[in-house]
């Protein structure tokens, strides 16, 4: 444990605010200052706000996507504080370094499912001293010394008598106080909240259409902006119809965005209205004339580059796997509202990134960082897509012309022609296995879209993608090896740029190499006639952790009973983030059946998930059922292609998604654990897409190597 | 100048009689809970109840439902007490939570025509979009909601 370093480079900060609340800020690198009464909110970097009413706001530095984020941070708090639950109130941290997130880079940033693991010291850190000071402050007035008071439900009691003193009641004496330097953390025996299914923060204001998320801010005399951005990726604005627009009833301005055009009026329907008949027509662009099957040449092509290996043996697996483009489809489009004025700027925004949303603005406007202000209301949804800032620009791009508050609003249109898709891939896997069943050659060539060379375009000449190894059996040197222990192994890659906008999708890199992988272990299990639950332990011997939850998962499934006719078992496993040293294993079993007339339906998906101690597990819960529906989904239906420069698909009738028809029982179960807590947003959406191919294949005898399933034959 | 009867209150709505029901829901009467996903019908998140019937607010114009009685989101219970919302917090159905207004008020219709469902009946009647995956969540609110109804 850091706890050392932690308390070298950590202190904590407290103050009043206006005579009224508690402050408790907490930081990593300024020189300590403590008790600053005129420290400002900014300075401070607040974590802890308590009032004299006993109201708590906790400043939490995620954003709420629906991972629950907020719910299982303000419990790490609250655990430690010995707060009374129902006192709580949250907000997304504005922008500040004191949030910055210490598992990305040191930004402020919601990605990684790392909310609760990079967060997990700092908080209870923070929620331990404000409980030491609390617990002070009532000892001192009562002149009784601190063992004899106890912190618990939001009051200080005094152990050997009646007297109590609320945490509002304790402020303004406790903001006098230093904070501890040493603070004692409760043991896990201890914990009240924490490991505890609490209920979330936000689920009744998202039951009864309270909760705000961008498309939903309301400003004084604002605008809103419809936009259109070259279908053709990189294109221009040729020409457009001003005039026609000018007809429409509220229209106000059109305004050039980058790569497009934004059309502004005083409803967001008039906008959009203004928008059909401004007509804008576009020419150029970097993927003009490119196609899917042109894309899928140049990946066959640069795998054929990279040559085929002699493989002497008896049993040779000799096959290529692939998968298409994926599209984020967050419910809510990409939106974004601004206002910017001659000497500042407001952003609210659904942003995983809220650093990269500020360099932007710093760049866009040329104001200092005191002149931004970044708001971050709930998202509907993210899975990486609300990384990027391009819809940030446009907002900031329009508010600055017209110097007032306006929303850029996406269509579910432009939204879907204008991602950053998860990246197509095609690779190759040849293994030759000895009698026993193990690989002693294992080569595989891949050739796929470089998403380093996209996110970092100066390194885009080391022709180096790292989103090929994590998650695959792999040779590369520094990177941790795969859990599965295999020898003589020899990868190449070749990435590719296609001018295709690409970016994170919901785990990656094992959204891509976990199918691989999975099906590969399956291909060679029955090539060696083994059962592929007992063929993968055979390559987990020291890894005790993966094992116990194949077997975990195993029992609980029923693995190896007998099934109807045309139903099948597969198995999926993966662990997140690969190369870490601490990470959240998943497995998984799907049952699916096959109808004669080759009708699939997933039926039942059995999940187990050690992700050391869970602090909701309800949430954890929550974040594998939907990772589940999500990598069925993209298993089944999911496919973004391209005709003539541009992503063919539209909307939800041509980009489909799983429905309540295509769901699944799902049994999560989550192994004990009091091992450092580990993410789970993203491990719960890669092992299902194998666990159901490999279903099919046990079902059926088809193996599928190329994804969507969609209309392929299964018998 | 059209007249919207929205949970229960009388708005006058002076904005064009083409404009679909969702946008003056959201700009004009100010309601937020009903959510703009697709536009085309597709998602569902902006669900409304007609009478009693649910209404894709995205694809119904102004026109078409004057002096109707519509319920959004808002007007299911002042105090978030109607049986599916209560069923939807003791299941904690929503992750991001940006589709469900459009799916409460999707079960709200279904329990209507059909106050005890069979799965079946859930795959059929529940064609609402949710990208975080709630839906194994949905299906059990509305068991749960259904058999609250049946014994109040």
């Amino acid at each position: 444990m850091s706890k050392t370093i932690m308390n070298r480079r950590t202190f904590l900060k407290v103050s009043t605010l206006a005579g009224s609340s508690l402050l408790v800020g907490c930081s990593f690198s300024s020189p300590k200052l403590v008790s600053t009464k005129e420290a400002s909110e900014r300075e401070l970097g607040l974590w802890v706000r308590i009032g004299k009413d006993n109201s708590i706001t906790l400043i939490l530095p995620s954003a709420e996507m629906g991972q629950h984020a907020h719910t299982g941070q303000a419990m790490i708090v609250a655990e430690e504080l010995e707060a009374n639950w129902e006192s709580i109130n949250v907000v997304t941290a504005p922008i500040n370094s004191e949030y910055v997130n210490p598992e990305l880079f040191n930004k402020q940033r919601t990605d990684g499912s790392t909310s609760i693991s990079a967060f997990w010291d700092k908080l209870r850190y923070v929620g331990a001293s404000t409980r030491m000071m609390l617990t002070q402050a009532a000892a001192n007035e009562w002149g009784v010394s601190v063992e004899e008071c106890k912190a618990e439900n939001g009051t200080i009691f005094h152990k050997n008598s009646s007297k109590k003193l609320s945490f509002g009641e304790l402020v303004l004496s406790a903001a006098k106080i230093s904070p501890p330097d040493d603070p004692i953390l409760k043991k896990p025996n201890q914990y009240k909240f924490i490991g505890k299914s609490v209920p979330k923060i936000h689920t009744p204001s998202k039951s009864n259409g309270k909760a705000i998320f961008g498309y939903d801010v309301r400003r004084p005399g604002m605008l809103f902006a419809a936009v259109k951005q070259s279908p053709v990726f990189g294109g221009q604005v040729s020409s457009y119809n001003e005039n026609a627009a000018k007809n429409i009833t509220g229209f106000d301005s059109v305004i050039p965005i980058p790569n497009g055009i934004a059309v502004v009026a005083d409803s967001t329907w008039r906008a959009k209205k203004c928008l059909e008949v401004l007509n804008p027509q576009f020419e150029g662009g970097d993927t003009k004339g490119l196609d899917s099957k042109k894309i899928r040449n140049v990946l066959i092509s640069k795998l054929d580059d990279l040559g085929k290996s002699e493989i002497n043996a008896e049993k040779v697996l000799d096959v290529e796997y692939e998968v298409p483009y994926l599209h984020h489809a967050t419910m809510e489009p990409m939106n974004c509202t601004a206002h910017v004025t001659n000497n500042s700027c407001e952003i609210w925004v659904p942003t995983q990134f809220q650093s990269n949303t500020l360099e932007k603005a710093m760049d866009f406007t040329g104001f200092s960082e005191d002149q931004i202000k970044i708001h971050t209301t709930l998202l509907g949804g993210a899975f990486g897509r609300r990384l990027e800032t391009d819809f940030v620009i446009q907002a900031l791009t329009v508010s600055k012309a017209l110097k007032k508050p306006v929303q850029v609003v996406w269509s579910r249109e432009e939204d879907t022609k204008h991602g950053f898709y998860r990246p197509t891939s095609i690779r190759r896997f040849q293994v030759g296995i000895k009698g026993d069943g193990k690989p002693f050659q294992w080569e595989s060539q891949v050739s796929q879209p470089n998403l380093l060379a996209q996110f970092v375009p100066s390194l885009g000449w080391l022709n180096f993608d790292p989103m090929t190894i994590p998650a695959a059996v792999h040779d590369y040197p520094i990177v941790p090896k795969h859990f599965y222990e295999i020898d003589e192994v020899n990868v190449t890659h070749s990435p590719v740029i296609f001018g295709v906008p690409i970016g994170p999708w919901r785990a990656p890199p094992n959204s891509i190499n976990v199918f691989y992988t999975e099906s590969v272990m399956d291909e060679l299990s029955y090539l060696a006639g083994i059962d592929p639950l007992t063929y993968r332990l055979k390559f987990l011997e020291r890894s005790p952790k993966h094992r116990k939850v194949l077997e975990l998962v195993a029992k609980q499934s029923d693995w190896g009973s007998e099934l109807d006719e045309g139903q099948g078992r597969g198995i999926g496993i993966n662990e997140w983030f690969p190369i870490n040293e601490t990470k959240t294993i998943v497995g998984m079993v799907a049952k699916v059946s096959v109808s004669k007339r080759g009708k699939l339906k997933v039926k039942q998906v059995d999940c187990v998930v050690d992700c050391g101690i869970a602090v909701n597990p309800d949430s954890v819960k929550a974040q594998i059922e939907g990772g589940v529906i999500m990598g069925l989904s993209a298993a089944l239906y999911e496919k973004i292609t391209i005709k003539e420069g541009k992503v063919s698909q539209g909307n939800f009738d041509d980009y489909r998604i799983a429905k309540m028809r295509d769901s699944p029982e799902i049994n999560v179960s989550i192994v004990e654990s009091l091992e450092k807590p580990t993410g789970t947003g993203e491990p719960g959406s890669s092992p299902i897409v194998p666990a159901i191919t490999n279903a099919i294949f046990a079902a059926t005898g088809k193996r599928i190597r190329k994804l969507p399933i969609g209309k392929q034959k299964l018998v | 100048m059209t007249e919207l009867k929205i949970n229960g209150k009388v708005h006058q709505v002076n904005v064009e009689e083409d404009t679909p029901l969702l946008w003056a829901i959201r700009d004009t009467v100010g309601l937020t809970g009903t959510k703009y996903g697709c536009g085309i019908q597709q998602c569902g998140a902006c669900t409304v109840l007609i009478g009693k019937r649910p209404v894709r607010s995205c694809g119904i114009t102004l026109g078409e439902v004057a002096g109707k009685d519509i319920t959004t989101i808002e007007g299911l219970s002042p105090e978030t007490r109607h049986p599916v919302q209560k069923a939807w917090i003791a299941e904690q159905v929503p992750q991001c939570g940006y589709c469900q207004s459009g799916q409460i008020m999707a079960a709200v219709s279904l329990l209507e025509r059909k106050p005890n469902p069979t799965d079946k009946d859930i795959d059929r009647g529940m064609l609402n979009l949710c990208r975080c995956g709630t839906y194994t969540r949905v299906r059990k609110a509305i068991h749960r909601a259904a058999q609250m109804m049946t014994e109040a």
